[in-house]
């Protein structure tokens, strides 16, 4: 059975590019790695989870360098995720959550909201449960599809495509709709004891794009605090592109090697930015930025919001380094003092 | 219901009065909730609401009672509400950081004794809805975790404030397995892990599951709930509602019990629910983001982590 979405890994294409994750040296610019790996119509995902460790400056390079009909799959979305929508970069999105009217009645991703009330910039089709009104669709632009999972479930995705087996089984949502309206999901009667499983197909992306807090030029990549789904993505994915805090010198990861998450050989390249996951936070680094978050939610309820938004911080800036001037690094250092309060990353 | 006036009589009619006006339905339902865990249990926490009973438990009666985050934390202390089950603040001063598979891995093997979670509509049999409405169609947060943790948990509490468009006769969408068709082992045939809900606590009163029939009832109620209260409850639920024989008084909060929730939410941000009020929103209407802005902002933050740190250690 073809799985609709899921891109399967051709094997010797594979090992054609695997000449990147063979070199001792991987840094490249954050600008120079979205253009080397991710092509229009491609599948990726990011790393860390809701406000936290999510590398939110490759969000705003793919709107920058105006990638089209990707997919997208995460367990639980963050602001960027609406972004991403609002500047029609996606075409599919796998989820679990969004946060939406989270906050005292204030929209929680704006973009979305617009897609599936007003049909603009596109409408959204999710499959067999809300779609687009007819009446609203103004464009013939075709609709953003969205597929609803649960958060171990999209997990699971990632870790078959990892153990490199079509899927995984699991005991989540039996009896539920969520496998009644995803498609993909499939119930079987287990052959062993004869009763109900749910089989969650394996998902390989072409890119993920994790944040670490230290990594050297290599791509050895530790991680401190929760480690969410990176174990898992940067084994499914055929191109893992590391953000890292700090870049250090390989005698550095030897001090804290059960901090290495993700060895050198998944890796293709290395980019060490600063702040790079800002609005979100990185444990023992710098606390999630609720101030700017919020004022950037409250920007984007109006469409034309949204744009001046996107023009601003996005395209307005050349680089990560002229959007962290645009934010302020007073302000960084201010939101790294405050998480040295209560975490610190052994030195 | 005799027993009912029996069992407020330690209570003259002026403080009744008193307590009705003195409690916000946040703290009603954090302190309740707070109430049905057991020392020692394994908690799965989520944001607001959910994170903040736990942690009254292990402040106030369960001290060796485990917390755990999705994201990846697990035994952490509880220095501060969450956000997002990812919040730095989780980690602090926890037992053990992992990923989101593992803590899920965990939870279908069978490690966590409850959890807490909300839910947007629920019908007769615990089953939830967080996903859509079809009404006046809108998509709401979706499962998140909750589809896992309703299946796998060993109990689940619900926390929400009372609502009586949230209890329906057909949910819109399931989201969560509740006890299904309410069939005698209805969770055992679809091969569930999870016992399924525990109980429902609202700010009027708590609601529990029959152990034959799966069928939600009223089954205890505040002290200045009158029968006047009562009947309007169970009105607002689209079924005839059933309600125990002899309903519980509950036990108003307890100042232990307020004096832990305002350490974790020293700024209200959960308990007053709109965020609006709360420095943070009083930062963003006077549009004061400049770093002044955010020095007011850290500044009660680190005071209100530092002193639960010390408090905890």
């Amino acid at each position: 059975m073809k799985i609709e979405g899921l891109k399967t890994v051709n094997y010797e294409e594979r090992l054609k590019e695997k000449g990147y994750k063979k070199r001792l040296n991987k840094v490249m610019t954050e600008k120079e790695a979205v253009a080397t790996f991710l092509r229009d119509g491609d599948s990726f995902a990011i790393g860390g989870f809701i406000q936290w460790r999510q590398p939110q400056s490759i969000v705003r390079e793919i709107i920058r360098q105006r990638k089209k009909k990707l997919s997208f799959i995460d367990e639980s979305a963050f602001f960027g995720m609406d972004q991403l929508v609002g500047a029609e970069v996606l075409d599919r999105l796998d989820l679990a959550y969004w946060p939406i009217r989270q906050v005292g009645g204030i929209v929680g991703l704006p973009s979305v909201e617009r897609c599936l009330k007003e049909g603009y910039p596109r409408p959204i089709d999710i499959g067999g449960v809300l779609k687009t009104p007819e009446d609203k669709i103004k464009s013939d632009k075709p609709p953003l599809k969205i597929v609803d999972w649960t958060n171990f479930e999209v997990s699971l995705r990632f870790m078959a495509g990892a153990l490199n087996v079509p899927f995984i089984p699991c005991r989540s949502s039996l009896g539920t709709d969520i496998p009644k309206y995803n498609k993909e999901i499939k119930v079987i009667d287990d052959p062993y004891e004869n009763k109900p499983l749910l089989l969650i197909p394996a998902y390989k992306p072409d890119v993920v794009f994790l944040s670490v807090q230290r990594a050297d030029r290599r791509g050895n990549g530790q991680i401190w605090g929760f480690r969410g789904t990176e174990y898992w993505k940067a084994r499914a994915a055929k191109h893992v592109v590391l953000l890292t805090e700090e870049l250090v010198p390989a005698e550095k990861i030897y001090e804290n090697a059960g901090m290495t998450v993700i060895p050198a050989y998944c890796t293709d390249a290395v980019v060490l930015l600063s702040y790079n996951c800002h609005p979100s936070g990185v444990y023992g680094c710098y606390i999630w930025d609720m101030l700017y978050d919020l004022r950037m939610v409250l920007a984007c309820q109006t469409g034309d919001g949204f744009s001046r938004w996107l023009d601003e911080w996005v395209y307005g800036c050349k680089d990560h380094f002229e959007y962290c001037d645009k934010v302020g690094w007073e302000k960084l250092e201010r939101l790294a003092k405050a998480e040295h309060v209560i975490n610190r990353i052994p030195a | 219901m005799g027993h009912l006036y029996t069992a407020r009589e330690k209570y003259t009619p002026e403080q009744l009065e008193e307590m009705k006006e003195k409690y916000l339905p946040t703290e009603l339902i954090c302190c309740t909730a707070s109430r049905e865990i057991e020392d020692g249990e394994v908690i799965f926490v989520g944001i607001g609401i959910s994170d903040l009973a736990g942690a009254i438990a292990k402040l106030v009666h369960a001290p060796n009672a485990l917390m755990v985050a999705e994201a990846g934390y697990i035994g952490f202390a509880g220095i501060s509400t969450m956000f997002s089950p990812s919040d730095s603040w989780g980690g602090t001063m926890a037992m053990c950081h992992q990923g989101l598979p593992e803590t899920f891995i965990d939870e279908q093997a069978g490690f966590i004794d409850v959890a807490y979670l909300g839910f947007a509509q629920m019908d007769k049999f615990g089953n939830v809805n967080v996903s859509y409405i079809t009404g006046p169609k809108i998509r709401m947060n979706g499962s998140g975790g909750g589809g896992d943790i309703s299946s796998s948990a060993g109990r689940i509490i619900y926390t929400v404030e009372f609502n009586p468009r949230s209890y329906v006769k057909k949910l819109d969408y399931m989201t969560e397995p509740g006890f299904l068709d309410g069939s005698p082992d209805a969770r055992k045939k679809q091969n569930l892990v999870g016992g399924g809900p525990s109980c429902v606590v609202t700010n009027r009163g708590v609601f529990r599951f029959d152990t034959e029939t799966h069928e939600m009832y009223l089954a205890e109620v505040f002290p200045w709930q009158d029968e006047e209260d009562i009947e309007e409850v169970k009105k607002a639920f689209p079924w005839s509602l059933k309600a125990a024989k002899e309903l519980k008084i509950i036990e108003p909060p307890t100042e232990r019990e307020l004096w832990a929730m305002r350490l974790m939410d020293p700024d209200g941000m959960w308990t007053i629910a709109k965020i609006m009020d709360a420095t943070l929103g009083k930062l963003i209407l006077s549009g004061k983001y400049d770093i002044e802005g955010y020095n007011t902002l850290l500044e009660g933050r680190e005071a209100a982590w530092r002193k639960a740190m010390e408090i905890l250690t």
